[in-house]
């Protein structure tokens, strides 16, 4: 029993130190858990989509017979590139290098807000609306869904800007740009899933 | 010597349980309405077996339970603490396979009665696409009697067929073959019948106990749903899927009858013109928006705006009075 | 056992927690105290438990004619749908979370949940939630009456035509509600991944620990779904789309799948924590290690699994196909079986032990004997041709009172009681606590027991009126529910007075293993002062083993039963 005491203790005063001082570590477990949580609500609005896509054979509002592929695939090119921005961006910090941070943070705004912009050109061309039947419902629930969460990613995005101006910001860890890069591949891969499903589905 | 004792005691205890568990599948024939169709006595056997068994499980249970609540208890002073077991693997793996075995079995049975019953029409079959087991499961070779019921139906006279129209807050039967319509369900005994099952606005639920078959009713999407009523009377039929307001008065009656009488009746309701039947839901409704409305004071509480019921269905028969509650 | 000293009891009660404001004003607060916002939860609940009950206590009233004479129609369904959403979000839910974010930092030996704040902030959307569903019953045409499922088409329909109805209230409520569940279920789970104290291998975590960690992974990946339909029927009925709407060319069955992808697993985030609280109990007041207790917790976990994979047979009598069924049938007997591990554990923890008939151990004995019986007729509802009769019927709504009054209810009450002197350093009084016991399990089995054979004579559920041949069967349930309404007497009286005045009785009084005994009655701020070093399994009655290697509160002079020696008792 001694014996034991001894050995735990040893063996676990460090794990103690880590645990007790370790709250960026949590911070970022549960963030993950969160964002897998959250991927639920997109599997279930995706599952919707493909119950309905087959189950009603004419789910097309009259008059619409598919939807146009090419803009949106520079749209996606771009979102997708902007997650290696983002990563970019991340290693600047990592190294220490707050302009290289910023500038690329920076650009992976302005290719979300691209996006974004890209969007709602795309929905005020469209001849159908959110009323008009499953497809038109399941469309900009989807992407209308998907477009809050990119808006959410950039405005987390700004707040990380606005606080590297902050010094000392990063002195406990920089988890707040961590977990904002979490977010945007998130936002990435539940986009390319979409895509998929929406566009090149149809 | 304590062992011989505790074998003892463990063997009388099984026997009285197995007793109590056989008499209470006996009993639970007794919980159910008449049995009214073939389907009902499939149910009531299926039934009973899990009462049995399900007795069987709880006194097994409960009497250890009890046993040991009444004889381990600590006596007053004493704070001791009990023999630190912590585990058993065998009795473990015995009362995980146990139960594993008996639910695999309680399924398979539930499914070959499922089967047996074959209460949803050959419309599901197309529906999976897959056309070549559209042969009915009933024509399978079963031994018990209802199920020979069943097949006799089957076999001896075409399937009436008989369209079900659900609605806020009213039942309509059309009799395709005839083309007369009802507000009280008739139907022949000893026939398949078979209901195309629609609704007007809301989910709704055919359910009529006495047959102990129940379907969801289910807008834009036609259902078919078969059954066998082999025993005469008057039954009930109730709306089972909450449909709003109105819901609990939303019933109508069932009358099984024997062949001639039931091809009089359909005589009968041909020569008459359609007439609007009686409906609880549009009586209550006028009633409670009357100015002066009698019902006003019926009710201690008064409630909100409703969705209106629809009008009182037209109908060439429809019965003179508001339904009868069957005889208990 | 301590003196205690009547003469002057305000002065003793102090202020255990230094640094906080008055003693019950910090109950008032936005405090970030796991053990202060567990009893936040734990009262709010409770506030709104007996607002629910008096619900239900109408509608008792309502069905002890045959007719729909005391209130309307629209009425009636109101009540039952606030009755049921009220208990399940505003009472369940919301108490069994309050019991564990009291108890898992205490038990697994951390200073507090991994997010403090957060965890406040999951606290204070609860009242919203409640004053929201409130609400409802003010705004023109009344609160929900689609009962808590909020079934479309009915749902959707919208008898007044405004934007502002019951409906869109009671979406909305449940929606926050469902915001503040998954930011406590992050915190749980991190909290139980990656705060046990040192030593604490999963394996000598408690059984209590286990069951929250898997009715919060349900949460975390069943809420969701619920979320996402509930999203589309609030654009339904408010924008006017087509999702659910047949008349648009949607498919309300959808909507089904959705709801009860959650909300079948939703019962086991209930059932789950009592197992748990199961668990902890009979051990104590049995004073016996746990029975098979590693299959106990793991089987927390397969039911987590297992629970996701049956939600079909709420939808038996759906327009359902055959194949689905008959495999989701089989899926939902298989769940039987993990409970019935459960079970056969307890029975087998008691057998020769050395019981105690405390209020606790009577409401955990109490809770286990119900749930034997409402999951055997739990077995009857898997079997589709059983469910195509039953389905919709009252045995379906004596089935799940057993499981929700008869087994959660009463755990619930066994784990308050059980750790009452815990929280407040007091003990209850035992005769108030057995006659509430004796109130509770008469009034149980009063009211619900007839509802089975009301609902195999054929009596649908959710019906203001009903025929004659059911009156029997109503007017015993009845007045088993105004005796269950009476219940309830004994045990706020016995709360009130003795969280006030009852007996001081130290930091353990039930001589009890676990971390959550190490500390003091109430538990200071951080609960230890050196995080305790785990060396042995959590139920180690009758083997003289410490649990702790440290002494996690040095300072603590008061410790008799320190349970970082040898039990000083022992023969
Ligand atoms: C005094 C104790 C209680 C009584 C007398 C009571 C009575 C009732 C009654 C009469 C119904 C309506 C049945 C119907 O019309 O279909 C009902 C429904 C319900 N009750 Fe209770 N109940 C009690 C406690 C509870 C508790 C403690 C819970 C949950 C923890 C609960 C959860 C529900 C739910 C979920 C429904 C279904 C509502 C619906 O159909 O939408 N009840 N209860
Ligand atoms: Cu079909
Ligand atoms: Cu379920």
């Amino acid at each position: 029993m001694t014996a034991e005491r001894v050995i735990s203790q040893d063996v676990e005063a460090t794990v103690r130190q880590h645990q007790e001082h370790d709250a960026a570590g949590n911070s970022k477990f549960g963030f993950i858990v969160f964002l897998l949580s959250e991927s639920v609500i997109f599997l279930s609005f995706f599952t919707g989509y493909i119950v309905y896509k087959t189950t009603n054979p004419d789910w097309y509002p009259p008059g619409v017979t598919g939807l146009e592929t090419r803009e949106p695939l520079i749209n996606t090119l771009v979102l997708v590139s902007s997650s290696f921005v983002i990563y970019v961006a991340e290693r600047y910090l990592h190294d220490k290098k707050l302009w290289g941070f910023r500038i690329f943070l920076l650009a992976t705004m302005a290719m979300g807000g691209y996006f974004l912009l890209g969007q709602a050109v795309e929905w005020s061309s469209l001849p159908f609306g959110f009323k008009d039947g499953l497809f038109g419902g399941m469309f900009y629930l989807l992407t209308g869904f998907h477009g809050l969460h990119v808006l959410t990613g950039i405005l987390l995005q700004t707040l990380m800007l606005g606080r590297s101006f902050i010094s000392g910001n990063y002195d406990n860890g920089f988890f707040g740009v961590e977990a904002t890069s979490l977010f945007w591949h998130f936002v990435d891969v539940i986009w390319i899933v979409l895509y998929t499903l929406i566009y090149v589905w149809q | 010597m304590s062992k011989l004792r505790a074998i003892l005691i463990m063997t009388v205890y099984a026997i009285l349980v197995t007793l109590a568990s056989i008499w209470m599948a006996k009993q639970s024939y007794s919980w159910f309405p008449p049995e009214a169709s073939a389907e009902s006595k499939l149910l009531d056997d299926l039934f009973s077996l899990f009462t049995g068994l399900g007795t069987f499980i709880y006194l097994g249970v409960i009497g250890p339970f009890l046993y040991s609540l009444v004889f381990h208890r600590a006596r007053k002073y004493d704070m001791s603490d009990g023999p630190p077991i912590e585990g058993n693997t065998w009795l473990e793996i015995v009362w995980t396979a146990v139960p594993l075995v008996l639910v695999l079995t309680l399924s398979f049975v539930s499914y070959r009665t499922y089967e047996k019953m074959a209460v949803r029409g050959p419309m599901e079959l197309v529906h999976l696409h897959l056309p070549q087991i559209i042969q009915p499961a009933y024509a399978a070779p079963f031994d018990s009697t209802p199920q020979q019921e069943i097949e006799n139906a089957v076999e001896t006279a075409p399937i009436e067929e008989i369209d079900v129209t659900a609605k806020q807050w009213a039942w309509v039967f059309h009799y395709p073959k005839q083309d007369i319509t009802s507000t009280e369900l008739h139907l022949p005994v000893n026939r398949r019948v078979r209901f195309t099952l629609r609704s007007e606005d809301v989910l709704h639920g055919f359910y009529i106990p006495a047959f102990r078959l129940k379907q969801d009713v289910v807008p834009n999407h036609e259902i078919d749903f078969e059954l066998t009523p082999v025993k005469t009377g008057t039954y009930r039929l109730r709306d089972s899927m909450f449909s709003g307001t109105y819901f609990a008065a939303n019933q109508a009656d069932v009358v099984v009858q024997p062949f001639n009488e039931y091809q009089q009746w359909l005589a009968d309701a041909a020569a008459a013109s359609p007439t609007p039947a009686f409906n609880q839901a549009a009586f209550e409704y006028s009633q409670a928006n009357d100015q002066e409305g009698a019902t006003k004071d019926n009710v201690v509480v008064r409630g909100w705006d409703t969705i209106p019921p629809a009008s009182p269905p037209v109908v060439n028969y429809a019965p003179k009075h508001e339904p009868d509650s069957p005889p208990t | 056992m301590t003196n205690i000293s009547l003469e002057a009891p305000e002065v003793v009660r102090g202020q255990p927690y230094p640094g906080a404001p008055d003693n019950w004003k910090r109950f008032f607060t936005f405090s970030t105290d796991h053990k202060v916002i567990g009893i936040q939860y734990i009262v709010t609940s409770f506030f709104f438990f007996l607002i629910g009950g008096t619900l239900s206590m109408i509608m008792r009233g309502e069905l002890i004619t045959p007719d729909a004479d005391l209130v309307d129609r629209t009425v009636y369904n109101a009540l039952f749908t606030m009755h049921g959403s009220i208990m399940l979000f505003m009472w369940t839910f919301p108490v069994l979370v309050g019991l564990g974010n009291y108890l898992v930092p205490l038990m697994i030996g951390a200073r507090d949940m991994a997010f403090p704040r957060l965890n406040a902030v999951s606290f204070w959307m609860v009242p919203v939630v409640g004053v929201l569903m409130l609400a409802s019953f003010l705004v023109p045409g009344g609160p929900s009456q689609s009962g808590w499922w909020a079934y479309p088409p009915v749902s959707i329909q919208n008898p007044t035509g405004n934007l502002l109805n019951g409906q869109v209230l009671w979406i909305l409520a449940v929606a926050i509600s469902g915001v503040s569940s998954i930011m406590g279920a992050v915190n749980f789970v991190t909290t139980i991944f990656r705060m046990r104290t040192p030593g604490m291998t999963w394996f000598r975590t408690p059984a209590f620990v286990w069951s929250v960690l898997g009715a919060q992974l349900i949460q975390l990946y069943g809420l969701p779904a619920l979320t996402g339909g509930a999203v589309m029927l609030l654009l339904d009925i408010t924008i006017g789309t087509s999702f659910f709407a047949p008349e648009r060319g949607g498919n309300p069955i959808l909507y089904q799948h959705f709801f009860w992808f959650y909300s079948h697993p939703a019962v086991y985030v209930m059932i789950l924590p009592v197992f748990g609280m199961f668990s902890e109990i009979l051990p104590v007041h049995a004073r016996k290690p746990l029975f098979g207790y590693r299959v106990i917790a793991a089987s927390s976990i397969l039911i987590t699994v297992v629970s996701g994979l049956v939600w079909v047979h709420h939808m038996f009598a759906s327009a359902t196909p055959s194949w689905m069924r008959i495999l989701f049938m089989v899926t939902s007997m298989l769940v039987a079986i993990p409970s019935g591990i459960k079970v056969f554990g307890w029975v087998a923890t008691i057998w020769g032990g050395k019981i105690r008939f405390t209020t606790p151990m009577l409401f955990a004995l109490g809770g286990i004997s119900n749930w034997l019986f409402a999951g055997i007729t739990g077995i009857f509802l898997a079997s589709v041709p059983i469910d195509i009769h039953v389905n919709n019927t009252y045995f379906v709504v004596g089935h799940f009172h057993y499981v929700l009054y008869g087994a959660i209810v009463m755990g619930i009450y066994a784990g308050i009681y059980h750790w009452f002197p815990k929280m407040t350093g007091r003990m209850y009084y035992e005769g108030l606590g057995k006659l509430h016991f004796a109130l509770t399990y008469l009034g149980t089995a009063l009211t619900f027991l007839p509802m089975h054979p009301a609902g195999l004579m054929g009596m649908p559920r959710r019906v203001a009126s009903y025929d004659l041949e059911f009156a029997y069967w109503n007017v015993l349930a009845s007045l088993g529910g105004f005796l269950l309404g009476l219940s309830t007497l004994p045990f706020i009286l016995n709360m009130v007075s003795s969280w006030i005045r009852g007996e001081k009785v130290g930091n353990n009084p039930w001589r009890a293993y676990g971390l959550e005994w190490l500390t003091s009655s109430p538990p200071t701020v951080e609960n230890f002062e050196e995080l305790p070093l785990v060396v042995s399994g959590p139920y180690g009655y009758g083997r003289n083993q410490p649990l702790v290697g440290n002494t996690p509160n040095p300072g603590l002079t008061e410790f008799p039963e320190s349970l970082t020696a040898m039990q000083s008792d022992e023969l």
